[in-house]
């Protein structure tokens, strides 16, 4: 307890709480920018702790740390753009409020929920620290196993009332994520000989490409703002009181969030789905519909988590010296530099850096929300600014970001690819919800279900009390269902509809015969997958193989189901016809133009690329002044040229190496 | 008019495939150009150091420990920067390292255990080759192997005679691992190996549950995290590394209760060991931990630039500095130049057919795992 005093004091000199800030603001402003997070805002500091001492080393990083999930909300919600990959799960109730005109009301249910998610965070890395041990020996291989069953059964959650596409989604997501090493075998699967494929393609790529590439693809075309209303709304108060209204959600999400923090290889992108999904699950009656068209709870119980993810995360850092994260790993560097050695003696010797932490993390979370609700109104402002606009200096931010991870240009195409599968999944009404869980959690998946059967007998691990309660988790509400199902058969009046026509229908909505194309691509892609994968070794072959047969004949049926139902409707009308004529052109039209600046890259570079392509696509696409056409070019330029020098972000090098 | 239109959306959709199947052939190099080739070449402006890890990692953090201490040393103060170009067990990036031939210097390459061990076991996806590479200055570490209580040991010489089956956690069997696996096999412990661990710690933790009941961790994970569980009787260890000299192993500075491998094989057979297992054992032994942490320059990068970088290095090595705070941080193991490790790594390198097959051979017939060779 003294210590804990002690540390906080620490905080009266006003060094200490000019580092946290700088921190902070760092971290804000890291995780506005689409696609950039934690290891980013860590990576910008380090070099200055090298001068500092400890205490104000730790406010500096932790600040950074806690608040990137508090700005990466607001690209979600104000552009449908993921501000990262744990905040994609923003793009579903969060963006459809601010679609709805009340951004205002999202964006402070959100900040709120990130400051309790890292108040709650704070404290439950304070209460952990004498627990945590024999909790995290008592969670086995078995248990990890378990939980990411449970994550992958979020798909059939999140399919929104059409399960066959979201598992063929979920089935692809998978699939795409069995790209690279193998984790139980030293083999590369799907990697055609590619060995820049060989550690995956980047979490962060996929999530920008298959969301924000999808939008700008869609949105550019339109051409009009992305709020459908044109007032800002004054959601604000109003947002406050609803997160009040809803504060066992803020809990229950930032428990999940320090679970999926303290466990390895959940991480945060997990956890907030996770959040999300138990949300939503336990939501009574009627209301269960509402998630996915601007339910504060789908906000709230992400946020929430998203943020205490990352004091989970330190948990293992501290207590074992083992990094949940690449931000916790720098941090964990940082430590050993001032000669502090995580592990079962940093209790006992370094008490005091571990409540400097705590308070910092605490701080820090406060001090994020407080300065996002400052900057939150006047970048608010971008919702309803003309979409081409904002498109010129997103496409090259989507793509650099992507780039980051990989560092290889191919990954740029691929990008642009995965990003028109995105916009086909949207269009055909696939959830890429289901498709993200099932790409962020297949190798987890993979590797504990090979750790656990290696390790275990089957008849060992089964009954072990942790993996009980969560097959109960699993299996309880199949029973529910199956309980409900045969009262409402023996009831006729009561039978609920639960038929996908009832999918909202989208502008980009593609006729039926289309839809069966697609559910057939997917079909000979898994197929094509399956014959690839009979050439693994056994031990790369099992999950590939599962997948690829389930999402074959997931597919088949999808394709099926809609060719009785395009035979059924018969042939579209002539407007309807004339109409999907109409977005293909436009969409059509969107692709060449990125196909355009993927190319340009390739020649010059991405600085010269950007330098020729945002005047060129603010002059032809976005229709801007003059003088918009003159100094955005320069402003965007200005921004690369200086993260390249002072963020460490790396800029793609084309053929003809013009020195920039 | 329909017609048209289809007709134009085959072309777009031509165009496009045709672009992407261009543009995914053939890809411009990232990163720096050629150089200066004469003889008093200049030390670059700046200097970036390719680490083929994710940030974060043991070996990104190394380097950017080394970072200021080369920015300084280094004649002429040049900028030096960390950059990450990570995948494939780091042989993408080295790879990448390789395939541009600039000869400035001003680009160099972070090597851990994990980027030799492939290119000695031939890999055929390795491109690098570590005896055409120029060695800048290397960094050894240690490491000891121990075991749970449960297995009934209680020390080292209870090995002899030991018929159970251990249960070992590993990441990869092509990455360090391998080190450890062929000190099991020169004591003829048959072990039952489980790859797919996420790293070092995560396999800790299953020893902890009781799920594994072998590991192995590098010094200073085993200072910090193992040694208080053999104060709690939670673990025993077995033996260290050791670190060369001359020709023999001794017992690790860092380490010095614990006995090497060959003196436990002595306890244990009476007779120091020889033969193609602990062969094969010192071959990887020395890449994967005498040398394990590197920075190397292309070949034919100008003489006047290698010996500032090594001259940097010898510096740095004895920056009072440097030594207090690595004392800490690595450890303790030496860095030493590559001038003085020139030799050294010469021989680390050379590995003999008979031994890379030895090897090949024990991973196929024991784990399992067959390696495509080049």
């Amino acid at each position: 307890m003294d210590a804990a005093f002690a540390a906080l004091g620490s905080f009266l000199d006003p060094s200490m709480l000019l580092f946290l800030m700088i921190g902070v603001i760092a971290g804000l402003v890291v995780g506005v920018i689409p696609g950039l997070g934690g290891t980013a805002a860590v990576a910008i500091l380090l070099p200055f702790i090298f001068v500092l001492d400890t205490g104000p080393a730790m406010a500096l990083i932790i600040g950074a740390v806690a608040v990137v999930h508090h700005s990466d909300a607001i690209a979600s919600i104000l552009m449908g753009i993921p501000g990262s990959s744990a905040a994609a799960v923003l793009l579903l109730d969060g963006h459809e409020m601010a679609k709805q005109g009340k951004g205002a009301k999202a964006l402070s249910l959100a900040f709120m929920s990130s400051m309790a998610g890292g108040l709650l965070g704070a404290i439950g890395l304070t209460i952990s620290i004498p627990l945590a041990r024999p909790l995290v020996l008592l969670f086995g291989s078995p248990e990890i196993f378990m939980l990411t069953v449970l994550g992958i059964s979020l798909t059939a959650l999140l399919s929104k009332g059409n399960l066959l596409k979201g598992l063929i989604a979920g089935a692809f997501g998978v699939l795409l994520g069995q790209i690279g090493a193998a984790p139980a075998s030293p083999d590369y699967r799907f990697t055609f000989g590619n060995l820049w494929l060989s550690n995956g393609i980047d979490l962060v790529a996929v999530a920008l490409a298959i969301f924000g590439i999808a939008e700008v693809i869609s949105l550019v075309a339109r051409k009009r703002a992305i709020a459908t209303v044109n007032t800002l709304g004054t959601g604000w108060g109003e947002g406050v009181r609803e997160f009040f209204h809803h504060w066992t959600h803020v809990l229950r999400g930032a428990l999940i969030g320090i679970w999926a923090g303290v466990l390895p290889g959940v991480g945060a992108t997990a956890g907030t789905w996770m959040a999300y999904g138990q949300a939503q699950a336990t939501a009574k009656g009627e209301s269960k519909r509402k998630f996915g068209k601007g339910d504060p709870r789908g906000i709230i119980a992400p946020e929430s988590a998203a943020n205490s993810v990352e004091a989970g995360d330190l948990i293992p850092t501290l207590l074992f010296g083992i990094p949940g994260g690449a931000p916790s790993a720098l941090l964990l560097g940082a430590l050993l530099m001032f000669g502090i050695e995580p592990g079962p003696r940093i209790i006992t010797d370094h008490l005091d850096v571990i409540y400097v932490i705590i308070w910092s993390f605490a701080i820090a979370s406060v001090l994020g929300s407080l300065l996002c609700f400052v900057i939150a109104k006047p970048l608010s402002k971008l919702s309803f600014v003309p979409f081409p606009l904002l498109a010129a200096g997103l496409i090259p931010i989507l793509f650099i970001a992507g780039f980051q991870g990989a560092k290889q240009l191919q990954i740029i195409p691929l990008m642009l690819v995965l990003g028109v599968v995105g916009w086909l999944m949207k269009a055909f009404n696939f959830p890429r919800a289901p498709f993200l869980i099932g790409f962020v959690l297949s190798i987890p998946l993979e590797r504990y279900y090979y750790l656990t059967d290696n390790l275990y007998e089957f008849s060992e691990w089964a009954v072990r009390p942790g993996v009980l309660v969560m097959a109960a988790i699993l299996v309880l509400p199949l029973v529910f269902a199956a309980i409900r199902w045969i009262r409402a058969k023996r009831n006729p009046q009561r039978i609920e509809t639960f038929d996908d026509d009832e999918a909202e229908v989208d502008e980009d909505q593609g006729p039926r015969r289309w839809s069966a194309i697609v559910s057939a691509a997917f079909f000979v892609l898994f197929v094509g997958a399956f014959i690839l994968a009979q050439d693994f070794a056994e031990a790369a072959q099992l999950m590939p193989n599962v997948i690829t047969v389930l999402g074959a004949a997931l597919s088949l049926a999808g394709f099926l189901v809609d060719l009785r139902k395009w035979k059924k409707e018969g042939p579209a009308s002539e407007a309807a016809a004339a109409g999907w004529r109409h977005t293909m052109r436009v969409i059509a039209m969107s692709i060449l133009w990125l196909l355009a600046f993927v190319v340009l890259i390739y020649i010059f570079g991405v600085v010269v690329a950007t330098a020729i392509y945002v005047p060129l696509f603010l002059w032809r696409v976005a229709r801007a002044r003059v003088r918009a056409l003159i100094i955005y070019p320069i402003v965007v330029v200005a921004i690369l040229l200086v993260a390249q020098q002072y963020v460490g972000i790396v800029l793609p090098n084309g053929y003809m190496n013009l020195g920039i | 008019m329909k017609i048209k239109s289809v007709k134009r959306a085959a072309f777009m959709a031509v165009g496009v495939v045709t672009a992407l199947a261009l543009a995914a052939c053939s890809t411009p190099q990232q990163g720096g150009g050629g150089g200066d080739t004469n003889a008093d070449a200049k030390v670059p402006s700046s200097i970036k150091l390719i680490v083929p890890f994710a940030a974060g990692g043991g070996t990104d953090v190394w380097a950017r420990f080394i970072t200021p201490y080369l920015q300084e040393q280094v004649e002429g103060t040049p900028k030096v920067v960390v950059e990450n170009v990570e995948g494939g067990e780091s042989i993408t990036g080295a790879n990448a390292f390789v395939r541009d031939t600039g000869t400035a210097g001003d680009q160099l390459l972070v090597t851990s255990g994990s980027t030799y061990l492939p290119a000695l076991l031939n890999r055929k996806e390795v491109e690098y080759d570590f005896t055409t590479l120029i060695p800048i200055m290397v960094n050894g570490t240690g490491g000891a192997v121990y075991v749970s209580p449960d297995t009934g040991i209680t020390k080292a010489a209870d090995l002899a005679g030991y018929d159970k089956t251990l249960v070992y956690g590993g990441i990869s069997a092509t990455g360090n691992d391998l080190v450890a696996l062929l000190a099991m096999d020169v004591l003829s412990i048959d072990i039952d190996a489980t790859f797919g661990f996420e790293g070092r710690g995560p396999a800790r933790l299953a020893l902890e549950r009781g799920e594994i009941n072998l590991d192995y961790q590098t010094t200073s994970a085993y200072l910090t995290q193992v040694e208080p569980m053999v104060a709690d009787k939670k673990a025993v260890p077995l033996f260290s590394f050791g670190v060369p000299e001359g020709d023999k192993i001794v017992r690790d500075p860092a380490l010095p209760d614990l006995p090497t491998l060959e003196e436990v094989y002595e306890t244990v057979n009476g007779a120091a060991p020889e033969g193609d297992a602990y062969d094969a054992y010192r071959a990887f032994l020395s890449a994967a931990y005498f040398y394990q942490k590197g920075i190397w320059a292309h070949e034919g990068t100008p003489d006047s630039i290698v010996k500032a970088y090594r001259d940097a290095s010898e510096k740095i090595a004895n920056d009072k500095d440097f030594v207090s705070k690595s004392e800490e941080f690595l450890g303790g193991y030496p860095l030493i130049s590559g001038e003085e490790a020139a030799t050294a790594l010469a021989d680390a390198f050379a590995i003999t057919d008979d031994v890379r097959k030895y090897t090949l051979d024990l991973l196929a017939d024991k784990y399992d795992v067959t390696i495509e060779a080049k």
